[in-house]
């Protein structure tokens, strides 16, 4: 369905013309597109009223094509980010600009302000902190006279606002790298002189494509560190370098139980044997690759998993990875028809390596990726012609995800006006974070506001608890309640804040004219909870 | 999951206009109290061929996302294959000391958390079916859930959720959601109430302060539907935090609960979790009785690694399940009112390899309510034996989960068969429960 979405829902047309729900198209697509008409209607309009640009059909794209860019490519308008597209010459030339820009900068360590530089230490150093802090916290337990006594966090006051420069109780150790992480990441999501923007968005796209959840005690402490150096590290190259970087991470290892999954029968504590943990193996199928109609049994699960025997956490090794031999099913299994034979335990790391590698080269990987691509930049019901582009680049390139991004950037697919995509909380609290935090320096109140926003619109950063990471579309995010929360969340960020007029000229007409009227102390607030702030 | 053929997954926007409604026809809610004359005396349907359509009870749906491992909770203790199964995590047979479980009949017990259900197995308004689910065999949460909240096994197309068609039979009747931000069995084309997990649910935020509120409602004053779902959800919103500050102040009865319920937390406090949205789903219903059905879940039952026994981090989940419970039959009690406590499937009869259990398919289905014939465990059950089990692993699927959701809807909603044939399409009647209610 849906090949060609009806020309009257274009929106940056100006077009007044909109009835009924044409032949073909689903009464909820229709609703949504109708739904976004302010933003549309206004861009329209503004494009074929300024000065000088009515006639230059070319320039009346050039604003909604602005806004698509930097919201989509990355995660909102900052006057930064609009100077930097200007000079790029065009809305595209920026974002395929993007591309080798957020490769480049990929395979560079990530800019980490120096207080919030504990999440990204040597592996080790976490795994050992992390160890005292659990000694530690036992031990203050039982000196407690009263039980009931719970420990103090002497920095409670400064973490609270995001200030990490005195703060070093190593029994709050794991609390300080989670919110470390999320001040790190709220502020890459939002001002580009810290990250590429695209870099950003591909950050966010495969960690939760591969998500663990921060919920997770003994994941919580590698979560930022499975962020800068599993996602963000591969999220421009090769798919199967990206797939076996979290395969071996311990944020991946103890957040699917792999860390645990031993040959049946392996000697445990205490006398007692241990076994196959499925976990991993079944979400590695259906989650991170194939897909759940990918075309493996359950005979599939059990087999990979006992391909994987063996791999478990290395907390003194510099990747956190051990391959323990010993604890490896050295017999001939079989996956998805690929056989391996029986051989020496040794050789049961590569075994792994070949069926991870194996598993993304499969054309349903490739399709189930490009589709959630094409969902992530481009519609909630992306056209299936694009998605099969994609996935013909994705298998052409082995993989290639800057290959596949030139694809989907270049397409006339990602720019037509009708392909609406809904701002997700995550969306919405970068794009606000963006437009109103430039300046903010080193004051991170704006990004404690937004990681207490995301709470309450239920997409908590790092926090989603199962393996197939959050929906993105419409359909989950544009719910009555839930849109009052965002205007609570741009009250509160824009207090005391300048207005940023550099917003105007992407607001509908309706919008300016009814903020104009409204106290001046109102305007940034009510430009962020506008209508036409909710699409990207 | 979804490919590109696939209509939308959630239909969720029209759902939500239809608030304005709903918020319409608040001044009128004491005219629609239908469900406060239903009486004990009140005749009853009789079997599948009986048509009654003056049931109007309330029903309450606890989902526990993540497959919850159902033999920990009702133990079959009477079974030497289930210890031999669960060499480590096994909850041992009741011998009335600390950590076993809690003697149900000769066959199943307790989970010793979940001790404060006893009472309400005893007074007969609790009841189970061992081996319940979905037709379908898959071992994916999303899938499997996704069949359960559409009420179409094998189906993972777009669809709207049972609960949303079952509320859009009757011109008036909501349903309500507490805690996800936007759950599919909800969604569909009836008006449906959705709240946020926790304390968040009580603020008025930005729309209680009436210059801002007025100021960015000017901004959504169009027809277009992102306007009317904001005008919608600012009314919710108000709605709700005006309806659940007056409750929190004015009900000693709460009050003294909650000390109580501190008390035995060993001091954690106040209601949290899946209690506190329990708490503020039936303060919302009761306040409106245009919301007949509502809707919770709970994560974390994935137990795939050390999930303990009598105690533990299941143990725990357990616990505050059955607090939960507790609660909600305190104020889900009149003579219709229903509330079920269901999963996407079960998990493996046999302990893994680290102490936890993998996914596996049928699984225990708890209801409680006045009309339940409790006290007692419904439908086949064949143990534990490895020629009874699932593909020689899982507890079977012996009843469909939509004919309970059948005898539920038929004996407490009044809903005809064609109306539940209409909902389920292509379930099957199932006599072998016809004395899982009373009649």
């Amino acid at each position: 369905m849906l090949a060609k979405p009806s020309p009257d829902l274009s929106a940056f047309t100006a077009s007044p013309t909109r009835s009924a729900p044409p032949p073909g198209l689903s009464r909820r697509h229709w609703l949504w597109s109708a739904a976004s008409v302010p933003l549309a209607g206004g861009l329209g309009a503004l494009a074929f009223s300024r000065p000088g640009q009515a006639q230059n059909s070319d320039s009346g794209t050039q604003w909604p094509h602005l806004w698509r860019a930097v919201s989509r490519v990355g995660y909102g308008a900052s006057p930064a980010l609009l100077a930097a597209v200007k000079q790029a010459g065009s809305p595209r030339d920026w974002a395929l600009q993007q591309i080798d820009l957020a490769r480049t900068a990929s395979q560079k360590p990530p800019l980490i302000a120096p207080d919030l530089a504990d999440f990204n230490a040597p592996l080790p150093d976490i795994f050992a902190a992390t160890k005292r802090e659990r000694e530690l916290r036992k031990q203050l337990k039982a000196d407690a006279t009263d039980p009931a006594t719970r420990v103090k966090n002497p920095a409670a006051a400064l973490e609270r606002r995001m200030d990490f420069s005195q703060i070093k109780a190593p029994e709050f150790y794991t609390r300080r790298l989670t919110l470390q992480t999320a001040a790190w990441r709220l502020g890459s999501c939002s001002q580009p002189a810290i990250e590429n923007p695209l870099l950003a968005r591909m950050t966010e796209f495969w960690f939760n494509h591969l998500n663990v959840f921060i919920g997770k005690g003994a994941v919580r402490p590698f979560v930022g560190h499975y962020l800068v150096n599993v996602i963000r590290a591969h999220a421009l190259g090769k798919f199967e370098d990206l797939l076996l970087a979290s395969a071996r991470h311990p944020a991946m290892l103890l957040y699917l139980d792999q860390a645990q999954s031993v040959a049946d029968g392996s000697p445990g504590a205490q006398g007692r044997s241990r076994g196959l943990n499925e976990n991993y193996a079944r979400e590695l199928m259906e989650l991170h690759t194939l897909g759940v109609n990918g075309g493996y049994s359950q005979t599939d699960v059990r087999e990979l998993a006992r391909v994987l025997t063996g791999w478990t956490i290395g907390p003194m090794q510099p990747d956190g990875f051990r391959f323990a031999p010993r604890l490896h099913d050295n017999g001939g299994k079989h996956v998805l028809g690929h056989s391996f034979p029986a051989s020496a335990q040794a050789a049961g790391e590569q075994e792994g390596i070949d069926a991870i590698r194996m598993l993304a080269r499969q054309p349903a990987t490739a399709q189930r990726i490009c589709l959630r691509l094409a969902q992530f930049f481009v519609a909630d019901q992306p056209p299936p012609g694009l998605v099969k582009r994609l996935r013909q680049s994705f298998l052409d390139s082995q993989g290639d995800i800057s290959a596949v991004l030139r694809v989907l950037l270049a397409s006339s697919d990602f720019w037509a006006a009708d392909n609406k995509l809904f701002k997700t909380p995550m969306d919405y609290a970068c794009s606000a974070l963006a437009a109103t935090q430039e300046a903010a320096g080193a004051d991170r109140r704006g990004l404690v506001l937004a990681a207490d926003y995301l709470n309450n619109a239920g997409q908590p950063l790092h926090g989603w608890q199962t393996p197939d990471g959050y929906v993105f579309d419409a359909a989950t995010w544009l719910a009555p309640e839930a849109l009052t929360r965002r205007s609570d969340f741009a009250f509160a960020l824009t207090r005391r804040q300048s207005t940023p007029e550099f917003l105007q000229p992407f607001l509908s007409e309706a919008t300016r004219r009814s903020i104009a009227h409204e106290a001046p102390a109102l305007h940034a607030g009510l430009m962020l909870a506008s209508p036409d702030f909710m699409y990207k | 999951m979804t490919t590109p053929h696939t209509l939308p997954r959630r239909q969720i926007l029209h759902t939500l206009l239809g608030l304005g409604g709903w918020l319409a026809s608040q001044s009128q809610a004491n005219d629609t109290m239908q469900f406060v004359a239903a009486s004990p005396e009140e005749p009853r349907a009789r079997g599948k061929n009986d048509v009654k359509n003056s049931k109007q009870g309330r029903l309450v749906v606890v989902f526990l996302r993540g497959a919850y491992d159902g033999l920990s909770a009702l133990v079959p203790h009477g079974d030497p294959s289930y210890y031999a199964l669960r060499p480590n995590i096994a909850i041992a047979a009741p011998d009335g000391s600390a950590q076993t479980s809690l003697q149900l009949d000769d066959t199943f017990g307790l989970h010793p958390a979940m001790a404060a259900l006893l009472p309400l197995w005893q007074q007969g308004v609790l009841g189970v079916i061992p081996c319940a689910g979905s037709p379908d065999a898959t071992r994916s949460h999303f899938d499997a859930q996704h069949h359960w909240e559409t009420g179409l096994p094998g189906k993972s197309s777009a669809a709207n959720g049972w609960m949303n068609s079952l509320a859009g039979l009757h011109p008036n009747t909501r349903a309500l959601g507490v805690g996800e931000a936007n759950p599919l069995i909800l969604a569909g084309s009836a008006p449906v109430q959705l709240v946020p997990r926790g304390q968040a649910a009580t603020r008025a935020g930005s729309m209680g302060d009436e210059r801002t509120h007025d100021a960015v409602l000017r901004l959504y004053a169009g027809q277009d539907d992102l306007s009317k779902a904001f005008r919608a959800g600012a009314d919710s919103r108000l709605q709700t935090s005006q309806t659940l500050t007056e409750a929190q102040m004015s009900m000693p009865a709460n009050a003294v609960d909650a000390r109580q319920m501190a008390a035995a937390d060993n001091g954690a406090g106040p209601a949290k979790g899946l209690l506190l949205d329990a708490q503020h789903l039936a303060t919302l219903m009761r306040r409106n009785p245009n919301l007949r059905y509502g809707f919770l879940s709970a994560g974390g039952w994935d137990t795939h690694s050390n999930q303990g026994a009598g105690t533990g981090a299941l143990a725990n989940n357990l616990r505050a399940l059955a607090d939960t419970l507790v609660q909600l039959r305190r104020d889900f009690s009149q003579t219709n009112d229903m509330v079920l406590v269901v999963s996407e499937f079960g998990r493996t009869s046999a302990e893994n390899g680290s102490r936890g259990t993998d996914h596996g398919h049928g699984n225990a289905f708890w209801l409680m309510g006045s009309q339940v014939n409790g006290g007692r465990w419904h439908g086949r059950w064949d143990g534990l034996a490895q020629g009874q089990l699932h593909e020689g692993r899982d507890l079977p699927v012996h009843h469909d989960f939509r004919a309970v959701l059948a005898q539920v809807l038929r004996h407490t909603q009044g809903l005809t068969l064609t109306q539940l044939a209409d909902l389920f399409p292509g379930y099957a009647w199932d006599s072998t429960l016809d004395d899982l209610l009373r009649a």
